[in-house]
């Protein structure tokens, strides 16, 4: 069996372009995998391999002629299944949306196609995006390929999954309170959550529309740089995308003068020692790079989640209103109106979408709407205060990306709670809108299994996420 | 605090969710375990503290708001996607039931 599935993008790319490798090749060495391991994997839901072949070749004779439409030209990407490509199926992982064919490509496909992306198929999710282990989506459930008894993460699970197993070079993930940080941290990948405002939502199923942002999991740092800078940009079909200045990678080995802060909340009880001891390695190896590591008081922790499980659920119950089996998706036919919508909703949604539809309704009905989503939108105003003071004195925040390392499949599927409070360090970034990257300790955790580092950076400041973990990254392969 | 089953029931009524009689037993308890966690909230002073807007950031992406037409195939794919159709005419059920005679 060809290797070239195991390439990374910038690997791939340097043999596209000396002409060593054909993208033919390329995406049937990844089709080639997916047909020996996603049986038992199941990181898609559905593969497109005619299609992608046919995409392959075009960008071969595109190159053959001396064009090159961009940097992703000929790479095979998985696409998580809440993200539309125009004809061919998407449904978020729910049986409302079996037989949703897309009308219309989203703006981040768009600008994939732009580049001369191939795409190998639609990969498994929570379902609506709605979990942390994409054991709640109606299709199945995606497992670890590091480890097949323990979950990838989740929400976007099957591209973690995917990527981690060499079935495509990279994935789109979608992050709403660390759907694509902590699926990378447990299968040992890059990851970013983007700014609010960096990347178009249109065209992405909405979840929570004030924390969604779409973003790559890739193979390694620079990856992730191509891909982020491929699909970032304003769009008119967007109004949240921001006027920000066009984001520039920034590589740099050294990294005197950078000053790294820990939040001393988020160091305390609750993170397992192999996890403790593995980001505690990374945290010295940055400062051997020269970056000044200081502790920083990081207010209103403990009330990040509590803001997250208000403010999330009254979006989603606005947001889920639309399925209804009446314009598209499925429809349970009922004896009349009322009949009809309570039927396709409460037999075609699932357990954890309606848990939070319910939550939302609640939280907003009369006579709780000030108690629980106006107090959460106050909290979040401190919040979001308390991390601008904080990045005042440092450039960017480090903690783990989740307190352990990936889980068992069932061991929390039953308990909402638990499964909430594993998102506690990567939800800040959603409440606050901004930047975060996950990518892997060298120290692996216990059963060796990946550790993932998480930074949170400034407003649009990307590209200094990117040079720290590059940073760290070149120097423990080196 | 705690949802009893009718508070659970009426809710579910406002988002259009059928439950079983089982659900409906056991939502109540899911939801108090979730309510009870965000409660803490209540213990922070927010006197005088705005709510968070929508955006962290000025929106930057304003347009005209101008009808744009659809092109033909995805207005075939938006007929394709409907649950019920009868070439082009797209059924729905009735918004009004029959009055009693």
């Amino acid at each position: 069996m060809s290797e070239l599935h195991t390439y990374s993008i910038t690997e791939a790319r340097a043999k596209l372009d000396d002409g060593s490798i054909s993208s033919r090749e390329l995406t049937e060495s990844c089709f080639e995998a997916i047909h020996d391991q996603d049986e038992s994997v199941h990181a898609f839901l559905e593969t497109w391999k005619d299609e992608a072949l046919k995409e392959a070749e075009v960008a071969d004779a595109r190159r053959a002629n001396g064009d090159r439409l961009g940097v992703l030209d000929g790479i095979p990407l998985g696409i998580k299944d809440n993200i539309l490509i125009e004809g061919r199926r998407c449904t978020a992982g729910s049986k409302i949306l079996e037989n949703y064919v897309a009308v219309r490509d989203a703006t981040v496909i768009k600008k994939l196609k732009a580049q001369g992306a191939v795409f190998v198929g639609r990969t498994n999710m929570d379902e609506f995006a709605m979990g942390s282990s994409t054991e709640n989506s109606a299709y199945g459930v995606t497992r670890n390929p590091l480890d097949a008894g323990r979950v990838p993460g989740g929400s976007s699970g099957g591209s973690a999954a995917a990527v981690a197993a060499d079935f495509c070079l990279a994935a789109l993930g979608s992050d709403t309170g660390g759907s694509i940080r902590q699926p990378a941290s447990f299968c040992g990948l890059v990851g970013l959550k983007p700014t609010y405002g960096r990347v178009s939502r249109s065209g992405l199923m909405a979840m929570a529309s004030s924390f969604d942002q779409i973003g790559p999991l890739t193979k390694n740092v620079e990856d992730a740089a191509y891909v982020f800078q491929a699909i970032a940009g304003k769009d008119a079909l967007d109004q949240t995308t921001a006027d920000a200045p066009a984001f520039q990678p920034a590589w740099r080995e050294d990294l005197t003068g950078l000053r790294i802060g820990l939040p001393k909340q988020a160091w305390g009880e609750g993170i397992d020692a192999d996890v403790r001891e593995s980001v505690l390695s990374v945290v010295e190896r940055l400062r051997s790079l020269g970056a000044e590591i200081v502790d920083v008081d990081l207010p209103y922790s403990d009330e990040v989640l509590a803001v997250y499980y208000v403010v999330v659920p009254c979006e989603v119950s606005a947001n889920l209103s639309r399925f209804d089996g009446m314009r598209y998706g499925v429809r349970l036919q009922g004896a009349g109106l009322l009949e009809t919508y309570l039927r396709t909703r409460g037999e075609l949604i699932g357990r954890e979408p309606r848990r939070r539809m319910l939550l939302g309704a609640y939280a907003l009905s009369a006579g709780y709407y000030d108690a629980y989503y106006k107090k959460a939108k106050k909290v979040q105003t401190l919040i979001r205060n308390a991390y601008q003071s904080a990045l005042t004195n440092v450039d960017v925040l480090l903690t783990p990306t989740t307190p352990s390392v990936a889980y068992g499949l069932g061991e929390k599927v039953n308990d909402p709670l638990a499964m909430y409070l594993g998102d506690l360090f990567t939800v800040g970034a959603n409440v606050t809108g901004l930047p975060a990257l996950s990518f892997p300790s060298a120290t692996k955790g216990s059963a060796g299994l990946p550790v993932g580092v998480h930074l949170t950076g400034r407003m649009f400041d990307e590209a200094t996420l990117f040079a720290v973990a590059r940073a760290y990254e070149s120097s423990s392969n080196g | 605090m705690s949802l009893t089953r009718e508070e659970v029931a009426s809710i579910a009524h406002l988002a259009r969710i059928g439950l079983s009689d089982e659900e409906l037993d056991r939502t109540g308890h899911e939801l108090d375990s979730v309510l009870d966690y965000v409660n803490r909230l209540q213990r922070i002073d927010t006197d005088g503290v705005p709510e968070a807007s929508a955006l962290p950031v000025d929106a930057g992406a304003f347009r005209p708001d101008v009808v744009d037409a659809c092109v033909e195939s995805e207005r075939a794919l938006i007929l394709q996607n409907f649950p019920a159709s009868s070439g082009d005419l797209l059924k729905a059920p009735a918004v009004f039931v029959q009055p009693k005679s």
